[in-house]
């Protein structure tokens, strides 16, 4: 088995542990922002730089316009966190965030940076804590962008391996939805097979 | 907890970034130097006040509930930047450019003390940054604006220009839709293939092979040519080849451009052919008898000559038949000249039942002779209800001096001995 290489036990922990920070991040929005919204049960994958391509292909559309939030995260286990919405959604949680009907340019970029920042800190913080380790967050930043160009060349030369987790986010009542993809590779996902490694351990000694 | 604030608020002033901590409530429990500096508020004015006081225009409701989830989350928050500023305004002094008069700021809200709800808001100056973004956007804006006329020229120019693009060895590797339609062909026939195919038409002629002799030399050619469709109809371009060389010098493509003047062509040929018998008319033939007067090679030996062909008795042939047969016989006598004469002599019709010749390359004994076979072939002439016609010459040759009067006078004087000693002869004067 290679060092990045994950075993099923390893994801199933992984698995379980997003299953977790994801509740986590539900009830903090519904506390923070007064919004009840349910996240679908995480999907994970380790894959190659064209297998992530191909899976955003899947997951989006290409002729829709997206508002893409990315935030990096670095520590022990460190990545890149990225929150999708469409137009639409984003729209709407502008709105309802800034409590108005005709939101600014503005206002709906800070809305999504809003809504990244609670669901990047809950559902990270939350694996970090379950794994004992901490991480930083970086200032996130926000482009709209049509569906192929989410993930640019540039941005993949040096991915090898890359961990995926993604989930959909939903806010019925609001009609926002959004897709979160949480993205990291090579040594960081050796790390993150060593932690889930001591957690075994802890959970089974 | 006094000593531990102290030496937090010494490192706050060293910081060369903007520090402030506040609560909840937005009561200011830290302002630093830097941020004394750039606001131009003291810290002894706004600590202990609430920020709202100084700052009124900043959305609150946004902000504390930003404050919130630092503190219930014990992790950063951040304001976007990417488009305007979002929190307080600070006024910047850069001159030099003046896209930006206020600061674009980097705002994150961590927690700090979080049992007395209090946050420290950090400010980083990110202006000359998001100036460049600006002018990046800009200038992309400005790039996709061009690219958008680009295309649209493209467009008019695909479906109105005929252009090819060949490779060196004049093999085809574009050509626009213009092009491919006016000659009938499907772009896919014509990639690939060699241009000169196309142009099958002239393509032994002087012009085509002077065409050859510009490229050779990797310079421009302009010029008429007359080619062919995929159809067979035959059509006249306007066209000008440029070559694309290489830094070594080398041509690497080249990009013909076409301009059809089929219709052109068609007008001049009218305005320089007779109605009746299609040869060339009066004027054409003074124009090219011009030209061979302005050539200065003629000797003795090989000088040009002039010929005055006169239909013999046509006047009857009017009176008898009428000037509908008359015209057939003008016809006839038209066709079987240009089926008699040399490539490279030219027959006009002068007038009424007399044509011209003018006959290259000859001497006096040669334009006699040549005269005389056209002649014999008149006579051989038999045409209905009128039957055989016959046609009396005189013929001359050019000499140093001459004119086109003075040639003309003397075949004329020829003509009229024919004439006189029994018609359907050739006289040389």
């Amino acid at each position: 088995m290679q060092n990045n290489e994950f075993s099923s036990d390893h994801l199933d922990v992984l698995k379980e542990l997003m299953n977790i920070a994801m509740g986590n991040a539900t009830a903090n929005i519904a506390d923070l922002l007064q919004a009840f919204g349910t996240m679908h049960i995480p999907h994970l994958q380790i894959s190659d730089v064209d297998g992530l391509k191909n899976y955003i292909k899947m997951t989006i559309s290409s002729e829709d316009e997206y508002y893409v939030t990315k935030q990096l995260f670095g520590g022990k286990i460190g990545g890149e966190f990225i929150f999708l919405v469409n137009k639409e959604s984003a729209i709407n949680l502008g709105n309802y965030l800034y409590d108005t009907v005709k939101v600014s340019d503005a206002d709906i970029m800070d809305a999504v940076i809003e809504l990244t920042n609670i669901l990047s800190s809950t559902t990270i913080g939350r694996l970090t804590d379950e794994l004992n380790t901490k991480v930083q967050f970086f200032a996130p930043y926000t482009e709209v962008v049509s569906g192929d160009p989410l993930i640019s060349e540039e941005e993949t030369l040096n991915y090898h391996k890359i961990i995926i987790i993604s989930t959909v986010l939903e806010f019925q009542k609001h009609k926002i939805s959004g897709q979160i993809f949480i993205l990291s590779r090579d040594e960081m996902i050796i790390s993150l097979r060593e932690l889930i490694d001591q957690k075994l351990e802890e959970l089974y000694s | 907890m006094t000593g531990t604030l102290e030496h937090c608020n010494i490192v706050f002033d060293s910081l060369e970034n903007g520090a402030l901590v506040v609560d909840e409530e937005c009561t200011v429990w830290s302002w630093n130097k830097w941020l004394e500096i750039n606001t131009g508020i003291a810290s002894e004015a706004i600590i202990g006040s609430n920020l709202k006081e100084f700052y009124p225009e900043l959305d609150y409701k946004g902000f504390q509930r930003k404050i919130r989830t630092t503190l219930r989350l014990t992790t950063p928050t951040f304001y976007d930047a990417s488009l305007s500023n979002r929190f307080i305004t600070i006024p910047r002094n850069k001159v030099t450019t003046s896209l930006l008069t206020n600061m674009q700021l980097q705002v994150t809200i961590s927690p700090y003390i979080p049992s007395l709800k209090r946050v420290m808001i950090s400010i980083h100056d990110i202006s000359d940054l998001h100036e460049l973004k600006m002018t990046l956007q800009h200038r992309m804006a400005e790039i996709a604006n061009l690219n958008s006329v680009l295309k649209q020229d493209k467009q008019i120019i695909d479906t109105n220009l005929m252009i090819v693009k060949t490779d060196c060895g004049c093999l085809v590797t574009d050509v626009t839709k213009a092009f491919s339609c006016f000659f009938g062909f499907e772009k896919e026939e014509l990639t690939g293939n060699s241009l000169s195919n196309l142009f099958v038409a002239n393509k032994h002629e002087a012009e085509f092979l002077q065409m050859k002799e510009v490229l050779n030399k990797k310079e421009r050619w302009s010029g008429e040519m007359e080619v062919l469709k995929k159809n067979g109809e035959n059509v006249w371009m306007d066209a000008v080849i440029s070559p694309h060389l290489d830094e070594k010098n080398e041509v690497i493509s080249y990009t013909a451009i076409y301009h059809d003047i089929t219709d052109k062509k068609r007008i001049e040929l009218l305005s320089i052919t007779d109605p009746l018998t299609k040869l060339y008319n009066r004027q054409k033939f003074n124009e090219v008898c011009e030209q061979m007067l302005m050539r200065q090679h003629w000797t003795q030996e090989s000088t040009f000559g002039l010929l005055i062909a006169d239909v013999d008795h046509f006047k009857n042939v009017n009176d008898t038949y009428g000037h509908q047969v008359g015209d057939t016989v003008l016809i006839a006598m038209a066709d079987t000249l240009t089926d008699a004469i040399r490539t490279s002599d030219i027959l006009a019709r002068w007038g009424g039942e007399e044509f011209v010749i003018l006959l290259p390359d000859v001497d006096m004994e040669k334009a006699t002779l040549v005269a005389d076979k056209y002649r014999q072939a008149i006579e051989q002439l038999n045409i209905p209800e009128v039957g055989s016609i016959t046609a009396s010459f005189g013929v001359t040759v050019f000499s140093k001096g001459d004119t086109q009067e003075t040639m003309m006078h003397r075949a004329d004087v020829g003509l009229y001995r024919a004439k006189k000693n029994g018609r359907n002869r050739v006289e040389f004067n």
